[in-house]
C-alpha cells in the first residue's frame, strides 16, 4: 500500500505555533488602537453620576464628532495624586476638571497652567466675572451655591441664616462635611470666620465656632450628604444647591436655603496641563464646554449654574439657579491660595475638633 | 570541578519563582520606595531639587496627635481581635469537633457566607442597622425602650462591630485547622483522670490551640489596623486611624512624603507584632528556630 501523494502542509513546530499565537494576540489587543491611531485622544477628568451619564451619552460624543478625536475620561477620584505622579512632560491628563481648591494646589505644584488664553477660547468673553476672577485658576465653567439643606417635614421652617445651624434644636440632626477632604467643608470653615470673626481668614473664630457646632454628622462627599437628608439622619446641614435641586419633582421633603449672609461658590473649574501634547484640542474642549448649548444641556441635567451669561435656561431652572448678575453677586468666593497655604495647620486642628 | 550541579535548578524553584517575583515586585519594591519617599522632600522622578529629610518623622514625633491616632488604630485592632476570638473560638471548636459531615459543611457555609459579600456592602448594611435612624434605634424607640437614639455608630463601638463581622471568618478558619489537629484522646485521658470538662479545656485544649489563637489573632489584628472602608463609614469620619490619615495625606494634602512616613509607622507596628508573635509562638511550641 502506497502513501497517497499530494500537497504537504508545512510542519507546525512548537516555535511556529507560539509565534503565530503571540502575533494573533498582539493583533487582537492592538487592533482598536491601530484603527483609531489617526484620531487624537484627549484625556480629561470628570464626575460620575448624572454628569458622567450625560457626558458619555451626548456631550462627549458630540465633541468627538465635531473635532474628530476621542475623549478619555477619568472619573475615579482622587485626580491630583495621579497627575502629581505622572511626568510633567507627558501628563496623565490634558484637561483637569475639578473644584477650585484642588486647582489652586495643582497650579502651586506646576501641574496645570494658571490661566486660559482668551484668544484660543473665544467663549471666555461670555462668562460672568466670577468665572475668571483672581480667585480662579483656569476658568470656572459652572458653579453651585453652597448653603443649607433642610428637611421640610420636621417643622424647621423659617431658616434664613447660616447661624441657625448652631441652634441646639438641631443637635443630632446637624450635618456637615469632613473639612480636610472636601471643598464644601473647607469653604464652610471660611464662612465660619466671616460669621463669627473678622473675615474668612479669622481661623481662631472659625475653630471656636466649629467646636460649638458639635454634635454633627460628617460626610466626605455630597452624594453621602444627599442620602443623609433623604433618610432623615440629617435635618439641617451644609450642602450645595444641586444636591437638593436634583430631587426636584420626586416629592422628597427637602429644600435648599439661601442664607442671608450669602452662598459660597463651588466652582467647576477647567485647566490645561503644561505638558499636554494636544493644547489646541484642549483649548477647543474648554471652549466647547463653555458654549451655550452645552452649558444649557448640562445645567438642566445636573442643576449647576452656567458660567456663560448668554445661556437661557428653561423657567424651572432659571428660577432656582444663578442665572443673572444680581443672583451671581450673592456668591462668596474663597481665597483658596491662602487656604492651601494653611491647609496642614487647619487639618491638624479640625481633626482634633471633630474627633469623637 | 564541574559547575553543572551547582547551576542546576531544583524543580521546586520553578514553582517558587512566580511567588518570589510577585513578592519582589509588589511587596518589597513598593515598601522600599515608600521608605525612600518618607525620607525625601519630594518626588525625585517629577520634581527637581529633591533632598533627604527627616522632617516627616519629626512631624510625627513632635505632635502628640499622631500618637493618639496610632494608639486609636492599635486600640481598635485589639478590641476587634479580642471580640473576634471570643466569638470565633467556640464556633471553631464546634466545627473542629462536629462528627456530622453535613453539619460541618453547614457550619463552614455559615462562616464563609458573609465573605461572599463585599466589605463596602456589608458596612453599608451595618450603617442601616446602627445609625440614629437605623433599624435598631427605630425599633427601640417605637417600643418605647429609649427616648433618644443609642450611640451605636460614629464611634469606636460601631467600627469594632463592623470589623468583627468582617474578620470573624478569618479567626474561625485559622482556629478550626489547629483545633482539629489536637488529639482528642488527650482530652479523653484528662477526663478519665478526673478532670472536669472546664479544666480539660483550660489545661489541655486551650494550650494546644494556642498557635491557632496566635495566628488568627495576628491575622485579624493586622487586617483591623489596616482597614479603611469600615472605620471611615462606621466612624463617621470622627475616629481617625492611620489608614484614614494616610489616605487623607495623599488624596487631599498631596503630601506623599508624610503619607509614606505614616505608612512606615504602620508597617513598623505590624513588624513589631509579627516579631513578638514569632517569639511567643516559638516559646509555646518549643520551636526555637522561630524565635
Amino acid at each position: 500500500m502506497t502513501k497517497p501523494s499530494g500537497p504537504t502542509l508545512p510542519r507546525l513546530s512548537r516555535r511556529r505555533f507560539l509565534a503565530a499565537g503571540a502575533s494573533l494576540g498582539v493583533g487582537v489587543i492592538a487592533a482598536p488602537y491601530v484603527a483609531s491611531a489617526d484620531e487624537p485622544t484627549l484625556r480629561i477628568t470628570g464626575w460620575g453620576g448624572k454628569w458622567g451619564d450625560i457626558m458619555k451619552a451626548e456631550v462627549g460624543p458630540a465633541f468627538e464628532k465635531e473635532f474628530k478625536c476621542k475623549l478619555q475620561t477619568d472619573t475615579a477620584l482622587p485626580f491630583l495624586p495621579k497627575l502629581q505622579a505622572s511626568s510633567r512632560s507627558a501628563p496623565i491628563y490634558d484637561v483637569l476638571h475639578t473644584n477650585s481648591n484642588e486647582q489652586w494646589a495643582a497650579v502651586e505644584m506646576g501641574l496645570v497652567e494658571p490661566k486660559i488664553d482668551a484668544k484660543l477660547v473665544p467663549h471666555l468673553a461670555d462668562v460672568y466675572p466670577y468665572a475668571l476672577s483672581d480667585k480662579i485658576v483656569g476658568v470656572s465653567i459652572f458653579t453651585s451655591a453652597i448653603g443649607l439643606g433642610m428637611r421640610t417635614d420636621k417643622g424647621y421652617s423659617g431658616v434664613s441664616s447660616w447661624k441657625e445651624l448652631w441652634d441646639a434644636k438641631y443637635n443630632g440632626v446637624r450635618g456637615g462635611y469632613v473639612i480636610p477632604v472636601n471643598s464644601l467643608g473647607q469653604a464652610f470653615l471660611m464662612m465660619c470666620g466671616t460669621l463669627f470673626g473678622k473675615g474668612q481668614t479669622d481661623l481662631d473664630a472659625a475653630y471656636a465656632a466649629l467646636e460649638k457646632l458639635k454634635p454633627i454628622k460628617l460626610v466626605d462627599f455630597t452624594g453621602a450628604m444627599e442620602k443623609m437628608f433623604l433618610s432623615g439622619e440629617v435635618g439641617l446641614g451644609v450642602i450645595h444647591d444641586s444636591g437638593i435641586y436634583r430631587y426636584d419633582g420626586q416629592n422628597q421633603p427637602i429644600d435648599f436655603v439661601t442664607p442671608s449672609e450669602g452662598v459660597l461658590s463651588l466652582e467647576q473649574v477647567l485647566t490645561i496641563t503644561p505638558g499636554s501634547k494636544l493644547k489646541e484640542l484642549a483649548n477647543a474642549y474648554v471652549n466647547y464646554m463653555l458654549s451655550a448649548p452645552v452649558q444649557k444641556k448640562l445645567a438642566e441635567t445636573v442643576w449647576y449654574s452656567p458660567a456663560n451669561k448668554m445661556v437661557k435656561l428653561d423657567d424651572k431652572y432659571d428660577a432656582k439657579l444663578l442665572t443673572t448678575p444680581e443672583k451671581v453677586s450673592k456668591l462668596v468666593q474663597v481665597d483658596w491660595k491662602w487656604y492651601n497655604a494653611h491647609k496642614d495647620d487647619i487639618d491638624s486642628r479640625v481633626n482634633r475638633i471633630f474627633r469623637a | 570541578m564541574s559547575l553543572a550541579p551547582a547551576i542546576r535548578m531544583n524543580g521546586l524553584a520553578f514553582f517558587i519563582l512566580p511567588s518570589a517575583l510577585l513578592f519582589a515586585l509588589f511587596f518589597f519594591l513598593p515598601i522600599g520606595l515608600m521608605a525612600v519617599m518618607s525620607l525625601l522632600t519630594g518626588n525625585p522622578v517629577v520634581a527637581p531639587n529633591v533632598a533627604f529629610t527627616t522632617r516627616h518623622y519629626a512631624r510625627i514625633a513632635d505632635d502628640p496627635y499622631y500618637f493618639e491616632v496610632i494608639w486609636t488604630t492599635i486600640r481598635i485592632g485589639l478590641w476587634t481581635t479580642l471580640a473576634a476570638l471570643a466569638i470565633g473560638y467556640p464556633l471553631a471548636h464546634w466545627m473542629a469537633r462536629i462528627k456530622s459531615r453535613a453539619g460541618h459543611a453547614l457550619l463552614l457555609m455559615a462562616v464563609l457566607a458573609p465573605m461572599l459579600t463585599g466589605i463596602v456592602v456589608r458596612t453599608f448594611a451595618w450603617m442601616a442597622l446602627l445609625s440614629d435612624k437605623g433599624v435598631i434605634n427605630q425599633t427601640l424607640q417605637s417600643l418605647g425602650l429609649v427616648s433618644q437614639p443609642l450611640k451605636l455608630m460614629y464611634n469606636e463601638t460601631g467600627i469594632v462591630i463592623g470589623l468583627v463581622h468582617i474578620y470573624v471568618p478569618f479567626m474561625v478558619l485559622t482556629l478550626t485547622g489547629v483545633i482539629g489537629r489536637i488529639d482528642e484522646r488527650l482530652e479523653q485521658a484528662a477526663e478519665n483522670l478526673g478532670a472536669s470538662p472546664l479544666r480539660t479545656f483550660l489545661e489541655v485544649t486551650l494550650p494546644l490551640s494556642l498557635p491557632g489563637i496566635l495566628a488568627g489573632s495576628l491575622l485579624v489584628f493586622a487586617l483591623a489596623i489596616s482597614a479603611y472602608v469600615t472605620p471611615i463609614l462606621l466612624g463617621g469620619f470622627q475616629i481617625m486611624t492611620l489608614p484614614i490619615l494616610i489616605y487623607q495625606q495623599i488624596s487631599a494634602n498631596f503630601n506623599i512624603g508624610f503619607a509614606a512616613a505614616l505608612g512606615m509607622v504602620l508597617l513598623l507596628v505590624s513588624f513589631v507584632l509579627v516579631v513578638a508573635y514569632n517569639h511567643v509562638l516559638g516559646r509555646v511550641s518549643g520551636q526555637r528556630d522561630l524565635q
